[in-house]
């Protein structure tokens, strides 16, 4: 983590509460991101995890609460968030180019209805180069693995030059090396001074590369540094004593049927 | 437009119908790319069909048949339409083709209804409404061609203004919603300009068939490329050939024009989706094709090599392929010079047994990616070429598989 600095949290909520008609699926959260930070959220399946970065950012209609992005209210701060979608969430069949996707990153703040003007491509060049897409830019992201297709959606998040970062499972579905990969990026995008928030199920890969954890279940089981909120104590709290992943003591070993 | 319709070299009135169905057929071309990647295609026939009930109660106000009054009671039904397939979906438990399938035969019975009513007055001025049922390109007049131009250019402007925040709502909704985009004024626009093409078309093709002049340019348009700024002109290039030489025909063989423009739309397609290189029916045949041979000959070359320097019987290399696969596989490769038929069977020639070698350290390659992949940097975002995986990964990579690899059994012959 550098330097815990004096500003304010990139993203805190307090008393969300969110219900799909009369389900609860989020109730009273109180969790901060410290800015700076490489932060996860984890947490059981159907925990409210996207959820919660959704009505967290205003994308999604909270039912009571507060959001704060950089201390100010998140639908006014939007321009400080990349947000990065589920990556099944759009139809990847769409014509349209690798360049054009993360050309997408800029429009907000080169205006929506002008030309990409030449001073936005060193943007896109370096996003692009920062997740080994370069040589892809020209294809048709049809003809992309899932792997690449998430490193398309992180250099657009780049291109967007948000000082707060918001993925929402980036890793499910993706092979080793562009996890590794993608986890270089985004450490060195904290290194910058950046936050970054991640939804992610790989509690071994939080414990390992993070420097804070939200810890979910409908309700904010602990926030913290990893090490203090991934506690065995919290893991049973918020996974149930049998389904906490890599065993009740929280180690990483899987067991062995799952390999 | 006048102009364009006095220099065309046709007769005057068949001028006024190519204009027009020209430039129907290049809006709903264009429209037609936003709804079929919106995937709302079946959206835009309800609509089609509920302008119907539009035409008869707007004829019944007006009491006359005026172009502009009954294009305007269709687009009010049109919309009136689409609200309620979304209303339906919205907010009850109603899947969205079940909404369309309810709000399309609806709204259609009550326009054969209305319309059958308006016949049965034996009023004068009703004649030629059934012509919104099939479309009658003859009818078009010069200033039906005017007033089609004037939306088109509307249509074409519009979409060069939006064309950014539409293609991001379109591809991306959840994104655009976090740059602060207005999604539901976007979708709201693009429903406007479907009703607009809708209604333009409504006349010439008719209510029933128009979805084929939205939804056909669409299709074949994407099957030719892969980029939406190209997609929109191919669309509409080919959505305006389509509606000129479709309302020609009919009118020249005095038939309805929808069927007519359809049925040619469909041969479009059908070839497109055929022939389209890299994503056509042809092309995907091929390539299994030729993908199910070379697994076939490298299977039995490497089964022939393991089986050692004796000859080996056809009926030995089964293996679970079907033995006439084996012995066409084997002509082919004794036609190449790979192996050679004895009388005791088929053994390998120097060749073969090269090129039995080359296949197992090519597999031998594969086998160590996949077990040591993770561990090879390769500095971006390769990903092996299942047709050329040492082309793919580059020399480096290889060189470093090839020795992280270098447990498994060693390429041999006989081993096995």
């Amino acid at each position: 983590m550098s330097a815990a600095d004096a500003r304010p949290p990139a993203l805190e909520v307090r008393g969300l509460t969110v219900s799909y008609g009369r389900r609860p699926v989020l109730a009273d959260v109180d969790a901060t991101v410290p800015a700076g930070t490489l932060s996860a959220v984890v947490g059981p399946n159907g925990a409210g995890k996207s959820t919660l970065l959704q009505a967290a950012l205003g994308l999604l209609p909270a039912d009571s609460g507060r959001t704060l992005v950089e201390g100010r209210p998140a639908r006014a701060a939007l321009d400080r968030v990349a947000y990065v979608p589920q990556r099944d969430a759009v139809d990847w069949d769409f014509p349209i180019t690798v360049r054009e996707v993360v050309e997408m990153g800029r429009y907000r703040a080169a205006g929506w209805f002008r030309r990409v003007r030449r001073s936005e491509r060193p943007v896109v060049d370096e996003s692009l180069d920062r997740v080994g897409m370069t040589a892809f830019a020209g294809r048709q992201i049809s003809q992309l693995s899932g792997g690449q297709r998430q490193r398309v959606f992180l250099a657009r998040a780049l291109a967007q030059q948000a000082p707060l970062l918001v993925m929402d499972e980036p890793f499910a579905g993706v092979d080793a090396r562009t996890e590794a990969a993608l986890l270089d990026v985004l450490t060195a995008v904290r290194d910058e001074g950046r936050s970054v928030v991640v939804v992610h199920h790989d509690l071994g890969t939080v414990r390992a590369r993070f420097d804070h954890a939200l810890l979910l279940n409908v309700r904010a089981v602990a926030c913290g540094p990893v090490a203090e909120a991934l506690t065995p104590a919290n893991l049973r709290r918020a996974y149930g004593a049998a389904g906490v992943p890599g065993g009740a003591a929280g180690r990483e070993e899987e067991p062995a049927w799952t390999r | 437009m006048d102009a364009l319709i006095d220099a065309l070299p046709l007769p005057y009135t068949d001028a006024v119908v190519a204009t027009g169905a020209a430039v129907l057929g290049l809006l709903a071309g264009l429209v037609g790319v936003l709804a079929v990647l919106r995937r709302r295609t079946l959206v835009g026939d309800a609509l089609s069909h509920a302008a119907l009930p539009g035409v008869a109660v707007a004829f019944l106000l007006a009491g006359v048949k005026d172009t502009v009054s009954l294009l305007v009671g269709a687009a009010v039904a049109g919309t009136l339409a689409a609200v309620l397939v979304l209303a339906l979906e919205r907010s009850s438990r109603v899947r969205p083709d079940t909404a369309i399938g309810v709000v399309l035969s609806g709204s259609f019975s009550l326009g054969i209804v209305l319309l059958t009513h308006i016949a049965a007055t034996g009023d004068a001025g009703q004649a030629g409404l059934q012509d919104y049922l099939f479309g009658q390109a003859a009818g078009l007049v010069q200033a039906d061609v005017t007033l089609f131009a004037a939306l088109a250019a509307g249509t074409v402007v519009v979409l060069a203004l939006l064309h950014r925040p539409l293609t991001v709502v379109l591809f991306d909704a959840a994104f655009a919603r976090s740059t602060g985009l207005p999604i539901r004024l976007l979708e709201l626009v693009s429903t406007v300009l479907l009703v607009v093409a809708v209604v333009v078309g409504l006349r010439t093709v008719g209510a029933i068939l128009m979805v084929a002049m939205i939804v056909v340019p669409a299709v074949a348009a994407r099957q030719v490329t892969g980029r939406l700024a190209t997609m929109l002109v191919v669309a509409g290039v080919v959505g305006a050939a389509v509606g000129t030489a479709g309302s020609l025909l009919s009118t020249a063989t005095r038939t309805p024009t929808g069927p007519v423009v359809v049925l040619l739309g469909a041969g479009v397609v059908l070839l497109a989706l055929s022939l389209a290189p890299g994503r056509g029916v042809l092309w995907h045949a091929r390539r299994l094709r030729r993908d199910r041979r070379r697994r076939q000959r490298e299977g039995v070359l490497v089964d022939v090599a393991a089986a050692g320097p004796a000859p080996v019987a056809a009926s030995a290399l089964g293996a679970g392929r079907p033995s006439r696969a084996v012995r066409r596989t084997l002509r082919r490769l004794r036609r190449d010079g790979l192996v050679r038929a004895t009388g005791a069977g088929w053994s390998l020639t120097a060749a073969g047994q090269g090129a039995a070698t080359a296949v197992l350290a090519r597999r031998e390659l594969w086998w160590a990616w996949l077990e040591h992949g993770a561990e090879v940097a390769v500095g971006d975002a390769r990903e092996p070429d299942p047709d050329d995986l040492a082309g793919s990964l580059g020399a480096e990579a290889v060189e470093r598989l090839r020795a992280l690899g270098g447990t498994a059994p060693a390429v041999a012959g006989g081993a096995r």
